[in-house]
């Protein structure tokens, strides 16, 4: 890594419309919404900024910790599955021969070109008590039992359909269902053309494809894991749709508790405060994630 | 069209000077105010509505009588419409938000006064909805449409006629099997009819009552549905649901099995209207619009098409006895006499309602 | 999408039964993508099977027509949205990418004061709740008087500036991630053969980027074009978009009107890709 002042014309050139871009389109806009956290509603749409901690100690109640926690085991569930499925998914498109690469590609990202909310609707569609799911399901449960019943055995009984919607497992599927793209682009990205010259003298050592997996690969797409996760857990800690479609009576996430505070209790300092908590611990972690990764550079070279 | 000429009857005039006269002066100022822009509004009315709610020619029909291009827009809920005409009006000439939303603009100074005399209309409308109690002397808004919030159920999965909000809030009977709206405000008003209160109070004891009941009815309940109650009926997902009467008229019209039903306790009585917000680029359009509406003919088409209670006497009157004569869409009045509107209580018992309603979720 | 039976003999023949590293061609891996695609492509199926669903609602089969398609067609608003929100995902795709590579060099190669600040300050609209950005930028717009009214496509200026800050993030993260595997020497050897700064990114690492540059503008192209909370508090009455329009209409009741827009899109996002492929494959075996 270069020290900036060793070239300061490529480091202005490059850092100038990001910096700038970012000051005047999203930190202005963000700071009014900031300040409004320290305010207190004067009226009904009115807010006086009065520098009060009073939105900040709400959110304090354990009331509202209770619901960050859920949220957070939520997005970690979803950020997991997702890391599950999208390492093959990802390790797959990179091996696959180059013209079917972008057919991949395109086919794994097609999916989501779909609104969210459709998409969404969809999936209901697919789980629900009497969705294609369960029709399914019961069609190979009556056949099994049909053949248990030939050969004379006790049937399986009715079919009971599993309650497949309106539950925590369904937020979960269905954050994963919305996710899976944030997990396999930067995967994907990090792991194309990497160098296979690893990989063979791996199991050239004898070393089997399990091993190499996880002492050769893993570590190869580690920055793509890295960002994946970050950009997969964050927006899924944001989400509201999701919960409020496929949750059931205790499915919520503090983003539903924020978007109620900005529309229907019409309270934003109090939104203000809690997206701010929310920005805060995540920043947080990114800043440790920045630390650790540094000491580790730094030990690299 | 006809019924736009008949309006210039001096009869009429006469009385739309007296009505002019006791809706107040801020309403004559505001007339004036109108006048000289007579000429200079493009021929363009930006309507900011709620999706499949105005006839199927209705836009057509009203280009061709006044030359105005009508371009609708779609909004979703209340809280959004309210949401996003906070921090100023980005253009819209005529919106409809729901009773307790337009009581609460009124507060807030985002709709402007009503010129009557530009809507002689008014004329058709049902005595009952010629004034209201959150808009008195209707300077703001004009009703639309009006309806109830009961109980859509499956009859062959239910035992009779689920009429009492007990089977919703405070029974094992179909556990499972239900589904309430995931409406802060809804989900309290109907429990407080349950329990024997007004819908509009404002007595902590009574929010704490109200959820106390349900937090212990939540493992019976399938889920808070989002405004999609309906689907979940027809689906077969659950077999009662809190519902708007039109959405459950709608999953009627394709599933005999459905039914729907205002409990004896009562339900809510809600009234969309037409407003104006404030910094509409063209109030005279938005006028002529509204009384175009309010017309008969108009009228008739629109309720025929949509399947809501019309306010406007002069377009039931012309319509089918099928939409005229039906009790789901005009529930008896004993239904009415037992319901209630909600008022806009005030930003503290907003807080109430969410708050409550976070902790009914967390619990 | 097979290929033709002779081919993939000549193909067998040519090479061995697959190697350790042809990952594409284990059954594991085949049985992983198989199973990942059904996941991905139920839903859409059963939404493509809808949208020609003869009821007014997406729950219960009730025979087949086509009339939705006429419908959606002859809906101008429905079109309009649809225009709307591809302008606005195509140029904030292709500003959020320049900007977020600028944004993964600049970190990748330059140390400097407070970088870890700088870090967390450009992560932030990834951070940010949906929703509380799109009442931030709902405040800030109005605020500035920014103008609304302008002629088409300026009118979507507000959108797509929103669009843009918090898709570049996205892009910014993912090349960064793939610039980590990037070899310096590369660099420092065209430097030492003369080539200037321009030259060596133009190359040398942007040959590099490739992929994550792809994936970033996939990602940001997929945001733009999804994005409802954000654009529906940046939107007018003459800038809806086609997220906004839908979100109004499903609320109630999904249509199969709204299943059959959709499916014209998807139709139409694989000719494309299809037609893009086909040319770029002909191109090659010219070259060749």
């Amino acid at each position: 890594m270069d020290n900036w002042r060793k070239n300061p014309r490529v480091f202005w050139i490059l850092s100038a419309p990001p910096a700038l871009w970012l000051l005047g389109f999203f930190l202005l806009p963000l700071a009014l919404i900031w300040a409004y956290s320290f305010g207190h509603k004067e009226g009904i749409i009115g807010i006086a900024i009065s520098w009060t901690p009073d939105n900040y100690l709400r959110a304090l109640d354990p009331l509202y910790l209770q619901i960050f926690l859920k949220s957070f085991w939520f997005a970690g569930m979803t950020t997991a599955v997702c890391l599950i499925v999208a390492l093959p998914v990802s390790l797959a498109i990179t091996f696959a021969p180059a013209r079917w690469k972008a057919l991949l590609l395109v086919l794994v990202i097609l999916p989501f070109w779909t609104n969210l909310l459709i998409r969404t609707y969809a999936l209901i569609a697919v789980l629900r008590t009497r969705g294609f799911l369960n029709a399914g399901l019961e069609s190979v449960w009556d056949s099994v039992d049909g053949v248990a019943r030939a050969v004379g055995l006790d049937g399986l009984g009715a079919f009971t359909p599993p309650q497949l919607l309106y539950n925590n497992f369904a937020v979960v599927f269905g954050l994963v269902y919305v996710h899976l793209p944030f997990m396999v682009l930067p995967l994907y990205a990090a792991l194309d053309r990497m160098d296979r010259s690893h990989l063979e003298a791996s199991l050239d050592l004898g070393a089997g494809q399990f091993r190499t997996f996880f002492s050769i690969t893993v570590p190869l797409a580690m920055p793509g894991i890295l960002s994946g996760v970050v950009i997969t857990f964050i927006p899924a800690l944001g989400s509201f749709l999701t919960p409020d479609l496929l949750g059931g009576t205790e499915s919520q996430m503090i983003a539903n508790v924020i978007e109620r505070q900005f529309k229907s209790a019409n309270d934003w300092p109090f939104g203000s405060a809690l997206s701010f908590i929310l920005m805060y611990i995540t920043f947080f972690a990114l800043a440790l994630r920045a630390f650790f990764s540094r000491g580790r550079s730094a030990m690299d070279t | 069209m006809n019924s736009m000429k008949k309006t210039q009857s001096p009869a009429n005039r006469g009385r739309r000077a007296f009505l002019a006269a006791l809706s107040g002066a801020g309403v004559a100022a505001a007339g004036l105010r109108f006048s000289p822009a007579l000429a200079a509004e493009e021929k363009k009315l930006n309507f900011y509505n709620w999706d499949t709610y105005i006839g199927e020619t209705t836009l057509d029909d009203f280009k061709a009588a006044s030359g105005i291009e009508v371009k609708m827009d779609l909004f979703a809920d209340n809280d959004e419409l309210f949401a996003k005409l906070r921090e100023g009006n980005p253009g819209y000439d005529l919106i409809v938000p729901t009773n307790d939303y337009v009581e609460r603009m009124i507060k807030t100074g985002m709709l402007q006064p009503l010129d009557h005399a530009l809507i002689p209309n008014r004329r058709n409308l049902d005595p009952n909805f010629r004034d209201a109690q959150f808009d008195p002397g209707r300077k703001y808004s004009m009703p639309y449409m009006w309806g109830t919030i009961g109980i859509g159920y499956r009859k062959s999965k239910v035992r009779g006629t689920p009429d009492s909000w007990k089977w919703l809030y405070d029974s094992d009977r179909y556990a499972g099997r239900i589904a309430l709206l995931g409406d802060s405000s809804t989900i309290f008003q109907m429990a407080f009819k349950y329990l024997g209160h007004s819908l509009n109070t404002a007595n902590p004891a009574h929010f704490a009552e109200a959820e106390r009941m349900v937090i212990k009815q939540k493992p019976h309940i399938k889920a808070f549905a989002d405004d999609n109650g309906q689907d979940l009926l027809a689906a077969g997902d659950v077999d009662l649901t809190m519902e708007w009467n039109g959405d459950i008229l709608q999953v009627m019209e394709e599933d005999d099995d459905i039914a729907y039903t205002v409990p004896r306790e009562g339900g809510l009585l809600w009234q969309d209207c037409l407003c104006i917000p404030t910094g509409a680029p063209r109030p005279l359009n938005a006028h002529r619009f509204i009384d175009y509406i309010l017309d008969a003919e108009a009228g008739k088409l629109i309720a025929e098409f949509i399947y809501y209670a019309t306010p406007n006497k002069a377009a039931r009157d012309l319509a089918s006895a099928e939409y005229s004569r039906n009790s789901n869409i005009f529930p008896p009045d004993s239904v009415v006499a037992n319901s209630e509107t909600a008022l806009y209580l005030g930003e503290d018992v907003q807080r109430m309602y969410d708050e409550g309603w976070t902790r009914i979720n967390a619990a | 999408m097979r290929a033709p039976p002779q081919h993939r003999l000549r193909r067998l023949r040519r090479r061995p039964p697959p190697g350790p590293l042809d990952y594409g061609r284990h059954l594991w891996m085949r049985l992983t993508m198989l199973a990942t695609f059904v996941f991905l492509y139920a839903p859409i199926i059963t939404l493509v099977a809808f949208s020609f669903n003869d009821s007014r609602r997406n729950v219960v089969w009730r025979g087949f027509t086509v009339k939705y398609y006429l419908k959606a067609w002859h809906n101008d608003g429905l079109i309009e949205a649809f225009t709307n929100s591809l302008t606005i995902a195509v140029i904030s795709t292709a500003v959020s990418t320049v900007i977020g590579a600028m944004v993964a060099l600049q970190l990748w190669r330059f140390r400097f004061p407070f970088k870890g600040a700088y870090e967390g300050g450009m992560a932030l609209p990834i951070v940010i709740p949906e929703i509380c950005m799109g009442v931030a930028m709902l405040a800030f717009f109005s605020r500035t008087y920014w103008p609304t009214d302008l002629i088409w496509p300026f009118n979507l200026s507000a959108i797509i500036i929103a669009h843009i800050s918090f898709s570049f993030p996205f892009v910014a993260v993912v090349v960064r991630a793939r610039l980590a595997s990037f070899n310096r020497e590369f660099e420092e050897a065209a430097k030492d053969l003369g080539a200037s700064e321009w030259r060596v990114l133009r190359d040398v690492l942007l040959p590099h980027m490739a992929p994550g540059l792809v994936a970033g503008a996939l990602l940001a192209f997929t945001l733009s074009l999804d994005d409802f909370v954000i654009t529906f508090f940046t939107s007018g009455p003459d800038t809806v978009t086609f997220p906004v329009k839908i979100y109004s209409m499903v609320r109630f009741s999904v249509t199969p009107e709204v299943n059959a827009a959709s499916a014209v899109l998807i139709a139409i996002t694989l000719a494309l890709t299809a037609t893009a492929m086909f040319l770029q494959n002909r191109a090659g075996q010219k070259m060749r």
